[in-house]
């Protein structure tokens, strides 16, 4: 997947709303892989409505959305699974980890999945996040911040085209975000991906090559 | 631990093991009573419908009512052409036969060991399509004859009883031949052998073959020509009530029991469709069982699979576990039913053999294929049912979006 479209897309719980004033609503916006993007939202301007309509999850939008030209709204259940193994990775807000398993497991149910990385890989991530002792730890006993690293690594164990980190440092200092976007930036680079990362102010610093305002 | 294990132990959270329970023993109940009535009633049949192994069941046998007026008016208690026309042109009739009855004296004899028993007899012929045996070929002036099996009991427990005389099994009786003397018009002689080889409950005389009666009729009485007295008749169904009325219109009389078999027959067929019936109410009931202790886990699971289908696994993989799961119980149920149906069956087998001691048990492969049918069709509902309230879970098309999946969602 080399691109993804927005055209003249808005969230239909805005469609009443004449004051619109965004760098995506009601736009014309390629993303290209390859590249790197900011999007800047203030609450209740529609960013988690924006990343659920990429990764497929909800439909309630006008306008259309496509990727490499074909409009999303076509894509049956099997060509989303497809593209969320092989070509869009996402780091939920909301994580979307399971407390019932370790941290390692929740790394592993999506890397069995794949089979992208060796074990020794992810250990290494692990220790380069700070959580290497906490492999074996249940996630329902982690911070949210250790919960945000392991999100981020289950995120990188795929092959991807474009990975979309939805506030993926919101629990972290600053020391840790800048480990967690070296680390993150690493592995897009030598997918040679497209990263679309999300933030509501408190940000990566990063050589982004486009801002959005949402 | 493989990808299969760790999609497991999340999807089996909230498994409810009461529930599973009993759908386990709600769906064995069922299950094991509608292949145990179908059993007993294959197992059964054949002590009802009279198998002869002589005739077949769908035969009856007429003759017309003996009555004192007709015996002193000297009243024909022979069928007429006439009758027998009728009798063909009748709906319960598939094809009529007539009896044939020696016209000569018979005698036969038997020396045992010295000592000898002897008695005028007669023998009648049925057209041999209506014998379910093949007549044996025996040597050409050996007759081979059936003899009904009433016959031997009445000299085993009333003759041989009360005169010390020995006991004959069918097999004996079998082995022993009978000396013959027919004696024709004009006091013409014939000495023969005969051998009985075979036993009739149903058919209440001597019988022997058809060509044999035409040859020694025309030998020793070629003068004769005798009406029947009895006709052969094979029906349709021997349960329809058709038979009945005609019979008791014409005064004619049945002689055996057979419409009796026939109608215990059509009973145990009603009465084991409804116990059926019953089986498959139960086995419905429990389907729904499952079904909803199923639909129940999927919901309180629903986060952890559309989380699952969110990082990239597909609705049929997360299905999967839950269809395993029903599948495994459904052959768990199918096992345990024919575990449970022959170890019944053998008890009740048991008595029925000390009522009817020539049974012979009905074949089992109707049973099995029933059950396995019963276990592919629920496990194929089973699992189309799993897959489609899962795809309904998982998250895209608009209609799930309507469903109050946008309660859950937090937006910005």
């Amino acid at each position: 997947m080399n691109t993804i479209a927005l055209n003249n897309t808005l969230p239909r719980v805005f469609r009443n709303r004449s004051d619109i004033q965004s760098d995506i609503w009601h736009q014309d916006v390629t993303l290209e892989r390859g590249h790197l993007y900011l999007v800047e939202a203030a609450s209740g301007t529609g960013k988690s409505s924006l990343c659920s309509y990429l990764i497929g999850y909800r439909q309630d939008y006008d306008g259309t959305i496509s990727f490499d030209g074909r409009d999303i709204r076509e894509m049956c259940t099997y060509d989303w699974t497809v593209a969320r193994q092989r070509s869009l990775s996402t780091m939920f807000q909301e994580l979307r980890l399971f407390p019932e398993l370790t941290a390692w497991e929740n790394v592993q149910i999506k890397n069995q999945l794949t089979h992208h990385k060796n074990d020794a890989e992810l250990r290494g991530w692990f220790d380069r996040l700070g959580i290497g002792d906490k492999c074996n730890v249940k996630l329902a006993h982690m911070s949210i911040g250790q919960q945000q690293r392991v999100a981020l690594i289950r995120a990188l164990c795929q092959p991807f085209d474009f990975l979309l980190a939805d506030e993926p440092v919101s629990h972290l200092d600053d020391e840790n975000s800048q480990v967690l976007g070296e680390l993150m930036m690493e592995e897009v680079r030598r997918q040679g991906a497209g990263a679309i990362i999300t933030s509501i102010g408190h940000h990566m610093h990063l050589p982004y090559d486009s801002t959005f305002k949402l | 631990m493989s990808s299969s294990l760790l999609v497991w132990r999340l999807l089996r959270q909230h498994v409810s093991i009461g529930q599973l329970a009993g759908f386990f023993f709600a769906n064995l109940l069922g299950m094991l009573i509608v292949l145990l009535s179908l059993q007993f009633y294959e197992d059964v049949v054949p002590a009802f419908s009279g198998e002869d192994g002589v005739m077949k069941n769908t035969y009856i046998i007429l003759s017309k009512h003996i009555s004192a007026a007709s015996t002193l008016g000297g009243e024909a208690q022979t069928f007429t052409e006439a009758d027998i026309r009728d009798l063909e042109g009748q709906g319960f009739t598939q094809r009529v036969g007539a009896f044939t009855a020696s016209q000569y004296q018979v005698y036969g004899s038997l020396s045992m060991g010295g000592m000898g028993v002897g008695t005028d007899m007669f023998f009648e012929s049925v057209p041999d399509v209506f014998v379910d045996v093949q007549w044996p070929t025996v040597a050409p002036e050996i007759v081979p004859i059936i003899l009904p099996r009433s016959y031997l009991a009445i000299y085993n427990f009333g003759f041989a009883q009360t005169r010390s005389l020995p006991k004959l099994s069918e097999g004996v009786v079998s082995m022993i031949q009978l000396d013959l003397r027919l004696r024709g018009e004009g006091g013409v002689e014939r000495h023969m052998k005969g051998q009985v080889v075979g036993f009739s409950t149903r058919l209440n005389t001597v019988l022997v073959p058809e060509s044999f009666m035409r040859r020694s009729n025309q030998e020793l009485a070629p003068t004769a020509a005798a009406a029947p007295t009895r006709l052969i008749v094979e029906v349709k169904n021997p349960a329809d009530d058709a038979i009945a009325r005609y019979v008791q219109e014409r005064g004619y009389e049945l002689e055996d029991n057979s419409l009796e078999a026939g109608r215990a027959t059509y009973f145990l067929k009603v009465v084991s469709a409804i116990v059926m019936g019953v089986g498959l109410l139960i086995s419905v009931l429990s389907f729904y069982i499952l079904m909803l202790s199923i639909f129940l886990l999927v919901q309180k699971n629903a986060d952890k699979l559309q989380n699952l289908v969110l990082i990239g696994y597909s609705p049929a993989r997360v299905s999967r576990p839950y269809q395993l799961l029903t599948v495994g119980l459904n052959a768990l149920v199918l096992l345990l039913s024919f575990v449970l149906l022959f170890w019944i069956r053998g008890l009740y087998l048991d008595r029925l053999w000390e009522m009817f001691p020539t049974l012979v048990e009905g074949p089992v492969a109707m049973t099995v294929l029933i059950g396995f049918a019963l276990f592919v069709i629920v496990s194929f509902s089973n699992i189309v049912a799993i897959r489609r309230k899962i795809n309904r879970l998982t998250p895209r098309s608009p209609k799930t979006f309507k469903r109050g999946l946008y309660s859950t969602l937090n937006g910005n």
